[in-house]
């Protein structure tokens, strides 16, 4: 009791100062996308010439499309995997298979990119090269491919969680008045779903948009996907059409941030908005 | 009568569980197992001759000796040191925050704070290391502004150091640390605190004896989320670190990227794995023993009490 109101008052800084910090790097890049010098550090004036000039680069747009493509394409296949094992986990947790199915999903989860990488590219090689699967030569596919391993297990775990802490009385009246499975699925337990599956998505595509170790392993000249062209970048010389275009990337996840935390509000609450976007259930 | 219910609902009850999930189990079997499992084999193997990446003709050990040599161990040593700093670091500065935000703030403010943490969260981490380029260059701001203010009287000289490395990891892993903390500090109960607090301990105490240990979970999971991760990132350090920014990863990036040696390069990501593992086993014994150690000497602690209440 005595000493509260100082600790309270040193943790509240301390909780300031970490927000802070996280948004000090954010704030940088905004504000220089708008350096009229050609260096991003070197400060020339303010003018909007980075954006003309993002926005009329070639080589940056082709890259955000691949970027933006390939993340679709993961986010889909994460969401269609891990709804459907999210949801058998969550009902049928026992099993051999399902322990195996949690076990491997644990496992994606934790084994560091650069091993995830150097095993997909000999392994994208050779089904491509050796197998004649020449569906393996496309860089979109192995983007794809890539980025979905990760984001099927978020995805698994999102909506295990959210169905874990679900009732089952909805599905068993359902299935006591002979709705058929898949009506059942599709009328019941997608919508008490939706939270989860839609921040399970979110969070897909923008891991697939962030991603760079794995993806400059698997990525196929000519389809070089927008974190690997600015890690280039970094090396040959950093732009302030760089930050340009992220500062444009930047206010498109907000905004898409943004839409789904309203379609969140309107299905539960504020709070469980925020949970389900931060994957606390 | 009930068999007659439970008849068609158990049928399709028992159908789906293994039906539903065996999309992912082919999915992961085949991009993750597999070509996971092809490295443990590459590892064994040689690079027979300038053009070909890898053969296995002849099943050898040698590229782990190769892979366990003087460059390799160096550059290990100076990633496992970032790693352990780096989660040390991130847990330091994450744990007071989420205590604050899942007990101080107030429930209202707590949506925009935990908002506000989400954003860099969803902004892309190459971006934000970049931004921290900026910050640290030698002709960025700071340091114009701190030599107009006569702090420095040479242009800023942070960037391209360990501890530039250092301030990006806890930077980029520090989201990370702070979710799993705060969901596990949120599901405490309040009332458990206040219980501790009526029974007589003081605040210091409860946190220790009552909070911490609930938040366990949240904890481990926080430093498996940091330290996995931060292991494998060679990015972080080649933005800000330079070519004093040498972590394993880049090594082992550079055999399958430069060298075309994939014999050499997957032995050592078997190491790297290996360690990771280790250093996992390593501090899950050590969190094991403290626990051991605390519960044990409450235990006899109240076994005293106990003892001495009734004369």
């Amino acid at each position: 009791m005595r000493a509260r109101p100082i600790v309270d008052r040193v943790l509240s800084v301390w909780g300031l100062l970490v927000i802070a910090f996280l948004f000090t790097p954010i704030a940088v890049i905004v504000v220089y996308s708008f350096n009229r010098g050609r260096l991003l550090a070197s400060w020339e004036g303010f003018g909007f010439d980075a954006y003309a000039a993002a926005l009329s680069n070639d080589d940056i747009l082709s890259a955000v499309s691949v970027s933006v493509r390939a993340a679709a394409g993961a986010a889909l296949i994460a969401v269609v995997l891990g709804t459907l094992s999210g949801y058998a986990l969550a009902r049928h947790p026992g099993g051999r298979i399902g322990r195996l199915v949690t076990a491997l999903l644990a496992l994606v989860l934790v084994t560091p990119e650069i091993v995830s990488g150097v095993a997909l590219l000999p392994w994208f090689v050779s089904l491509g090269v050796d197998h004649d699967l020449t569906l393996f030569n496309s860089g979109w596919v192995r983007l794809v491919v890539a980025h979905s391993l990760f984001a099927t297990a978020v995805v698994t775990f999102l909506v295990r969680a959210r169905m874990q802490g679900m009732d089952s009385s909805l599905e068993e009246a359902a299935a006591d008045l002979y709705t058929p499975p898949m009506r059942r699925f599709r009328l019941v337990t997608l919508p008490l779903l939706l939270p989860s599956v839609l921040a399970g998505a979110l969070m897909a595509f923008t891991l697939s948009l962030d991603n760079t170790i794995i993806s400059a392993f698997v990525q196929v000249s000519g389809s070089t996907p927008w974190p690997v062209y600015v890690f280039s970048a970094v090396r040959a010389g950093l732009r302030p059409e760089l930050a340009a275009m992220s500062a444009v990337m930047l206010l498109l996840t907000l905004a898409a941030l943004a839409a789904m935390a309203l379609v969140l509000r309107r299905a539960g609450g504020s709070k469980e908005a925020v949970d389900a976007l931060s994957g606390v259930r | 009568m009930s068999s007659d219910r439970r008849g068609p609902r158990a049928a399709w009850r028992a159908a789906p569980s293994g039906l539903l999930t065996t999309p992912a189990l082919a999915w992961i079997a085949l991009f993750f197992v597999a070509p996971v499992g092809l490295v443990f084999w590459y590892s064994l193997g040689r690079k027979p001759g300038l053009y070909q990446t890898h053969a296995n003709d002849v099943l050898t050990l040698d590229r782990y000796r190769e892979a366990l040599g003087d460059t390799f161990l160096t550059s290990f040593a100076g990633t496992l040191r970032i790693g352990l700093a780096g989660t040390a670091l991130c847990l330091a500065i994450g744990l007071p925050f989420a205590y604050w935000l899942a007990v101080k703030v107030r429930p209202h403010r707590r949506f925009v704070v935990l908002a506000l943490v989400l954003v860099p969260f969803w902004t892309n981490f190459l971006i934000r290391t970049i931004g921290w380029q900026v910050v640290l260059s030698p002709e960025g701001f700071a340091s114009h502004a701190m030599q107009s203010l006569g702090l420095i009287d040479t242009p800023f000289s942070m960037l391209f150091t360990r501890g530039a490395v250092l301030l990006g990891v806890v930077y980029n892993y520090l989201p990370m640390m702070i979710l799993p903390l705060y969901v596990a500090l949120d599901r405490v109960d309040g009332s458990l605190r206040e219980a501790s607090k009526d029974l007589g301990a003081n605040r210091w105490r409860t946190a220790l004896q009552v909070t911490l240990p609930l938040a366990r979970p949240g904890i481990a999971a926080g430093l498996l989320l940091v330290f996995i991760p931060l292991m494998g990132d060679y990015v972080t350090a080649a933005v800000l670190g330079g070519a004093r920014g040498n972590m394993v990863g880049q090594l082992v990036a550079s055999q399958f990227q430069q060298a075309q040696n994939w014999a050499l390069g997957s032995a050592m990501a078997v190491v790297l794995i290996v360690v990771i593992a280790l250093t996992i086993l390593a501090t899950a014994a050590a969190g094991a023993a403290c626990t051991w150690l605390l519960t044990h000497r409450r235990r006899r602690e109240l076994a005293g009490i106990a003892e001495g209440s009734p004369a």
